[in-house]
């Protein structure tokens, strides 16, 4: 379960509970209780595929608002924004699609967070 | 050098029995004392970074003669890039010191290593708690967070009141374009290194970069000087801590910090640091300082220190991502960016519906 990770995320915050639970909860466990350990696992692998597949998704909604239909990545948009090449003159809307992106990250990642702040989801 | 009360001793362990010999003669000679004994060293919990020894020590003769309780903080084994070493963070707090605010007093430092293996300074032990979250949610807040709220900005402006003549800091470099700029830059040479590319902090850092305003002085700046980092006994605070991110900058920089909305641990609406209203830090502040601040042109500031924390969150996410640490502690923190991210983003929006900038 350790291999390396691309970026910080699902996938990888569900290896090191994979990791936690097999090494450190696993062998604890009664014999009863290792099929349903067993499933918990299996449940762990199909979260992290699931998540993989929503990321790109997400990603591609906001690349969608910037770039012709299938272009451009992440890091792309990153540097031609801090290059002044993407700005809120030339696609306007542009801090109001970042926002929803963020939106949709925090969904994830810490829904209390939207709660308390109000936001529009 | 000031530490919780309610810092467990993690071990018994002394420093390493034969630097006591070394170390001793050396506060001997430092203290100008006939003789100084270091009875106990305790390692105490906390700091990630460097190491905290309490230290039970006897001087006998000199001007410091008789029994004191001392902290003893090393350098770290790998410090962060952007933080100072002992040394240096020690020269910072005894200006800081000269200028009035309130530290734990500053007795020695040394960058010589066959003293204990590492770099250290010792200052003196200081009453109190500095819990965030602890003080946030301190049952007798209402009593006494306005006024510590004062307090506190009578202390920064005390900070900001030290600037860069005379030469004392001369190891710090003086920016020689708008600070908040320089900021912006630094922040960038983080993201560079990244793993994960961030459009909408990358958004935020050119909206900083277009909207720097000029200082009106170049002063002192703490440089992390947020709830958590004071340390408080009886709703009063004692000391001021953790000098590793001092710099010559807008001393703005440490206001907006200090209200951030990541540093209010929860209180939201108390937004000096979640203790008090901003008034009251705002009050204390100007009470003191040369030049006044108005609420307002803190929105700017604000913007930064969100900045600045989503940056510093992703890159302590890459200590899993980049070099292995497998801490889940590490995993989350490097996960938090899009909140900071969208605190920034509705400041600028607001700041944009007012007509204030674009």
């Amino acid at each position: 379960m350790s291999q390396p990770h691309r970026k910080l995320g699902a996938d990888a915050l569900l290896d090191l509970v994979a990791e936690a639970f097999k090494s450190e909860i696993g062998p604890s466990l009664p014999a009863d209780k290792r099929y349903l350990a067993a499933m918990i696992g299996n449940a762990i692998e199909i979260a992290r595929r699931e998540f993989a597949v929503e990321e790109e998704a997400l990603a591609f909604r906001l690349l969608d608002h910037v770039y012709d239909d299938g272009d451009g990545t992440v890091l792309q948009l990153a540097r031609e924004i801090r290059s002044g090449a993407v700005n809120d003159a030339t696609h306007p809307g542009l801090r109001a699609q970042l926002k929803a992106h963020l939106v949709e990250e925090l969904k994830v990642r810490n829904p209390r967070f939207l709660t308390g702040r109000g936001a529009k989801t | 050098m000031a530490v919780a009360q309610d810092d467990a001793p993690l071990a018994r362990a002394p420093l390493e029995a034969s630097s006591f010999s070394a170390l001793e003669a050396w506060l001997a000679s430092e203290l100008q004392a006939d003789r100084v004994v270091v009875k106990t060293a305790v390692l105490l919990a906390g700091g990630a970074v460097q190491q905290n020894w309490r230290l039970d020590v006897t001087v006998d003769g000199g001007p410091r003669a008789g029994s004191h309780q001392w902290v003893l903080r090393t350098d770290a084994a790998a410090s962060l890039d952007v933080s100072l070493d002992r040394v240096s963070e020690f020269r910072c707090i005894e200006a800081a010191s000269k200028a009035g605010v309130k530290v734990a007093e500053p007795i020695v430092a040394s960058a010589d290593l066959s003293l204990i293996g590492r770099a250290f300074a010792i200052q003196a032990l200081v009453a109190g708690g500095a819990q965030g979250r602890r003080i946030v949610r301190d049952p007798a807040l209402p009593q006494f967070g306005d006024a510590l709220a004062r307090e506190i900005g009578g202390e920064l402006a005390r900070i900001h009141s030290v600037r860069p003549t005379g030469g004392t800091l001369s190891f710090l470099p003086v920016p020689v374009v708008n600070p908040s700029r320089r900021e912006v830059a630094t922040l960038r040479r983080g993201l560079d290194s990244a793993s994960e590319p961030r459009p909408a902090l990358e958004y935020i850092l050119s909206w900083l970069d277009a909207n720097a305003p000029e200082p009106r002085a170049v002063t002192l700046v703490h440089g992390d000087f947020r709830t958590g980092n004071y340390m408080i006994d009886a709703g009063r605070l004692t000391a001021v801590l953790d000098w590793e991110f001092c710099h010559w900058g807008d001393p703005r920089e440490d206001l907006g910090w200090f209200i951030a909305r990541c540093w209010r641990f929860g209180n939201d609406d108390k937004v000096a640091g979640g203790i008090a209203k901003l008034a009251s830090l705002l009050d204390g502040y100007n009470a003191v300082a040369e030049f006044k601040v108005s609420a307002a042109e803190l929105a700017y500031f604000e913007v930064l220190a969100a900045a600045r924390w989503a940056a510093i969150s992703l890159l302590q996410g890459d200590r899993f991502i980049r070099n292995g640490e497998r801490s889940l502690e590490l995993a989350l923190t490097g996960l938090m960016p899009p909140e900071m991210e969208w605190d920034a983003l509705d400041i600028i929006d607001r700041l944009a519906q007012r007509g204030r900038v674009t």
